[in-house]
């Protein structure tokens, strides 16, 4: 296997620090090594045709490059050797820049030493570099939307009209979510079925939408690109083809009357009902939990279209992505017994509050008492109802109650201008395109603020005040008011759990869905293939909600279109031999991509080749098609081939964070020691202890493992694992008389140059303290050897 | 920071770290059944101790009217426990030997223990009244109408093993 070496002068980033010469022909003996030359610039047009050259005379099959970081120019090289007839993956790089001359631009005798170990162990590497192909593999044109809310409704939409078929599947009877029972919504107070019922009918008759409304999904099953899922179709008791929506038929004879949940409580509706005249399907429905069977809607039915004997239905859909917009319910304030909702009837929430103004809800746009069905004339609005509240759990501000409360303050201004209203405030958070404007003018209008949160509500013979304390001017004060509106948070949807269980998504503390980072990559869940929108993930106002379905539908967009899927051909594989099927991988995989089938079965399409399950497989029988447990033990061994300073490190940094910040390093110009040999990995869980004994076992003085912040892991939680690994390694090194303090793991972020830069230097420091390894067993041995001759 | 560093942070020790995100809501001072006697509220008890302000967080009657009853505690939204800081102020207003009415009142209280085994009410009364004389004209006043419906004794009456009690008291107050 001819491999050709290049080393880079890099002009004099390269050159003017480290010894060329003696880098070329220390490279010339190393084993395998056909060709060794330094090029001047290796990325140039000339040094690419060189290698090029090389391959096709002198039959390289695989190449190492001696020049920057890997993070800048792999791309580039792996596609002038692939253009000279090699597969991309025969080339390995060694970072003899950010990684060497530019931090040890004062050292440059040791730091030729370090070139040469960085060198070997990239030669050594390359000597087991295998052919890799990227595998494609076709994929489902199909997306399923689960929750046809404002951002389920703009995510089907667009992707249907981008020619992808859309499956919307909502758990109630109609879509719309939650917008579609709003009145007026801010800052422009325009009415908000009237924006989004024309978009709610688009869905309906879209050819690409299949609309499957009353139904929940039960199963997933599959990867990127090709999802089964399953689910149920309840019985609606009307067969939804024959439904005219005419409603007043069946509703009118049927004699059940129940509290309607679209008006929260304060209107009413019947057994057989149709939630809201604009619901899309704009079809009946019965409630099994209200019906008392009496079957007079049947008769009443001038289409026959209610069927008391239907039955659920199950559905099975094979889609390509997934996007949860499951939203939001609101808080539960009867949590909040001072304040009285559900025994005291003038205490209402935001939301009846909206129904009560929304000319077609249950008093027809009257803002009015429930207690006296009389207009309220002093209505008080108390934000913070389970938001920033840690006594119910709730830490966060739920970001849009500021502003729904000074709309509604607005609205009922506006229609009765003699109204007495204020609004409990702690802060006022009116942070978006016209919002503090928006507070402006209901300052104008006339309605008060009063910056307190309002401890209680008392009700005293059917009135009710408000005690707090005016935090403005010292006053403690109960004050009477007909209304008490209490602006109640947002809170993750508690029947979402299902679908984040089938798909592994993770829950932040505050109970929302996570996503894959908070702020770069806004819609996408840790699984491939599954986006997240609206207020699924946290709170949201209307435009976001709409603008992060959009674009969740554009990733989905980004990841079919084509029809299939590359695939990074750097998965982990199982050797079903040696598979004892004790399943620990399952459990660990961050993508859900090993399955619990009889030996383990790794799906490559959801493998991201993190290489956790590898490093913690037990019976070794899982490895990766790249970074190979063979190959990174080369690169140990070349490492330690020959002990060239002490202490000696091997160092394993992880590809996204501190390999970066290694790199950020060089960049940076920051000088440290040229005591470490650094190997990257994919995950800093990636590491095998067995890969951190060969190093000490070799001769290495200590072995550094880096990864991401602690939280910030690019594969959710490796670094926790390999945290786990290092503590259990620390007590076998104890057992086996080495001092613990040789294995350490630091966490830096790619910004972190710095520090990473320092966890070097202590390091070094710390084994000095400790002497060159085996010290502490001769020290061990010595001490034995006293007691011996001590005894009598 | 201007004010006494030192004196915050000991706050903080004795009441915990929490009291570090108080947003000043008054949840606290409403929720409190002798508020409307304080001055400054609970709330601005706080400000002050996270201001170091250790003279206005000391000396004050707010401390010392608190019930303990603890709804400002349970219903803090930011977890912080005003209960535990009013009482780490009791704490230090008597370290720094600010004599409180309540430890004036405990002295005596437990000097007639000691002495008599229970308590003379109209001995304690007066006793207490010579150190913080502020009310004394409407206790007499009060004092002038009980006394003719037989609602104050007069007389010191003292128990029995008088001296056991002192011995339990003196154990005690080790």
């Amino acid at each position: 296997m001819p491999i050709g070496v290049y080393v880079c002068h890099c002009g004099l980033n390269i050159a003017g620090v480290l010894n060329m010469e003696e880098l070329k022909s220390f490279a010339e003996k190393l084993p395998d090594v056909a060709v060794a030359r330094d090029l001047q610039f290796s990325c140039s047009d000339i040094g690419q045709e060189q290698i090029q050259k090389d391959i096709a005379e002198l039959k390289l099959d695989r190449v190492v490059v001696a020049a920057c970081s890997p993070r800048l120019h792999e791309p580039t090289f792996r596609r002038a050797i692939s253009k000279a007839g090699l597969n991309p993956y025969m080339l390995e790089m060694a970072n003899i820049r950010e990684q060497c001359s530019w931090v040890h631009m004062e050292q440059p005798a040791m730091a030729t030493e370090k070139a040469k170990d960085l060198i070997a162990m990239a030669v050594a590497k390359a000597a087991l570099l295998k052919p890799l192909e990227p595998e494609s593999i076709p994929v489902s044109k199909n997306v399923l939307v689960v929750g046809g809310g404002v951002a389920g409704i703009a995510a089907a939409l667009d992707l249907a009209d981008s020619g992808l078929h859309v499956f919307l599947v909502e758990r109630r009877p109609t879509i719309g979510g939650y917008m579609a029972l709003l009145t007026d919504v801010f800052p422009t107070n325009d009415c908000s079925i009237c924006v989004l019922g024309p978009k709610m009918s688009e869905v309906y008759n879209h050819p690409d939408i299949t609309l499957i409304t009353y139904a929940e999904v039960l199963g997933v099953e599959g990867s990127v690109g090709n999802f089964t899922v399953s689910g149920v179709r309840r019985a609606r008791y009307v067969d939804e083809k024959l439904c005219k929506g005419c409603i007043n038929e069946c509703a009118g004879v049927c004699p059940v009357e129940v509290p309607s949940e679209y008006d929260f409580g304060i209107g009413k509706r019947k057994a057989i009902y149709i939630p809201y005249p604009q619901a899309v399907p704009l079809v009946a429905c019965v409630d099994p939990k209200a019906c008392i069977g009496c079957a007079r809607c049947v008769e009443a039915c001038p289409a026959q279209a209610v069927k008391l004997d239907q039955e659920p239905q199950d559905f099975k859909l094979n889609v390509g992505a997934i996007i949860v917009a499951t939203g939001w319910q609101p808080f539960d304030a009867t949590r909040k017994e001072e304040y009285g909702f559900g025994r005291y009837r003038d205490v209402i929430t935001t939301l009846q509050m909206e129904r009560m103004l929304n000319a077609s809800g249950p008093t027809k746009g009257d803002v009015v008492q429930p207690s006296t069905g009389k207009i309220a004339e002093r209505v008080a609005f108390l934000q913070c109802v389970g938001s920033r509240d840690s006594t119910v759990g709730n830490l966060y501000c739920s970001r849009i109650c500021c502003m729904a409360s000074l709309k509604n303050a607005q609205l009922v201004k506006e229609k009765y201008p003699h109204t007495d209203i204020t609004i409990y405030y702690i802060d006022i958070r009116a942070c978006g395109e016209g919002y503090e404007e928006f507070y402006v003018r209901a300052q104008k209008l006339g309605i008060n603020f009063v910056r307190s949160r309002v401890s209680c509500i008392d009700e005293v013979e059917g009135e009710l005040f408000l005690i707090f304390e005016d935090t403005q001017t010292g006053e403690m004060k109960k004050v009477k008011h007909d209304l008490a509106v209490l602006s109640v948070g947002l809170e993750p949807d508690e029947k979402a759990d299902v679908l984040g269980n089938l798909l592994g998504l993770s829950r932040r503390p505050d109970g929302f869905f996570e996503i894959a980072h908070p702020k770069m990559r806004p819609v996408e869940a840790h699984i491939d293939g599954v986006f997240i929108a609206g207020c699924a993930s946290g709170p949201k106002e209307i435009p976001i909600s709409i603008a992060q379905g959009s674009a969740a539908a554009s990733k989905a967009v980004k990841l079919l279109h084509k029809g299939v899927l590359e695939l990074e051909p750097t998965s982990a594989y199982v050797d079903p031999e040696k598979c004892i099927k004790c399943k620990l991988c399952v459990d660990l995989c961050p993508k859900k991509a090993i399955a619990v089938k009889s030996p383990a079965y790794v799906d490559e399409a959801a493998c991201k080749g993190c290489g956790s399950c590898a490093a913690a497989c037990p019976a070794d029988a899982i490895n990766m098609r790249f970074f190979s447990d063979e190959q990174i033990i080369a690169q140990v061994q070349a490492a330690t081939e020959e002990k060239r300073e002490f202490p000696l490190i091997v160092a394993f940094l992880c590809n996204w964070c501190s390999y970066g910040a290694a790199d950020l390093a060089g960049t940076s110009r920051i000088q440290y020691p040229t005591n470490a040999r650094n190997i990257r990995v994919m995950c800093s869980a990636r590491v095998d202890p067995s890969f951190v004994l060969e190093a000490l076992r070799r001769g290495a003085d200590g072995v550094l493992i880096a990864g991401c912040r602690i939280g910030e892991c690019h594969y959710r939680d490796g670094n926790y694992q390999a945290l786990q690994r290092v503590n259990v390694l620390k007590g076998v090194l104890e057992k086996i008389g080495l001092d613990p303090g040789r294995v350490k793991i630091v966490w830096c972020a790619a910004s972190e140059g710095e520090i990473f830069a320092k966890d070097i230097r202590d390091f070094i420091g710390e084994l000095k303290a400790m002497g060159p390894i085996g010290t502490e067993l001769k020290k061990g041995l010595s001490e034995v050897k006293n007691e011996e001759t001590a005894l009598p | 920071m201007a004010g006494d560093e030192r004196f915050k942070q000991e706050v903080l020790r004795l009441a915990g770290a929490e009291v570090l995100t108080c947003i000043q809501c008054g949840t606290c001072s409403a929720s409190c059944p002798t508020a409307f006697l304080m001055n400054p509220s609970i709330r601005r008890l706080i400000k002050f101790c996270l201001e170091g302000k250790k003279e206005e967080a000391l000396h004050n009657e707010t401390l010392w009217l608190c019930t303990s009853c603890l709804l400002c505690t349970v219903r803090c939204p930011r977890g912080i426990r005003p209960k535990a800081v009013v009482s780490a102020l009791k704490d230090m207003a008597e370290r720094e030997g600010l004599r409180s009415k309540d430890a004036a009142y405990e002295q005596f209280f437990l000097k007639q223990i000691k002495d008599y085994g229970r308590i003379a009410e109209l001995a304690l009364t007066a006793e207490f009244l010579l150190v913080f004389p502020q009310g004394a004209v409407q206790s007499m006043q009060m004092g002038l109408e009980l006394l003719p419906k037989g609602k104050i004794d007069l007389k010191i009456e003292k128990i029995k093993g008088r001296d056991e009690v002192k011995r339990i008291v003196e154990e005690l107050s080790k």
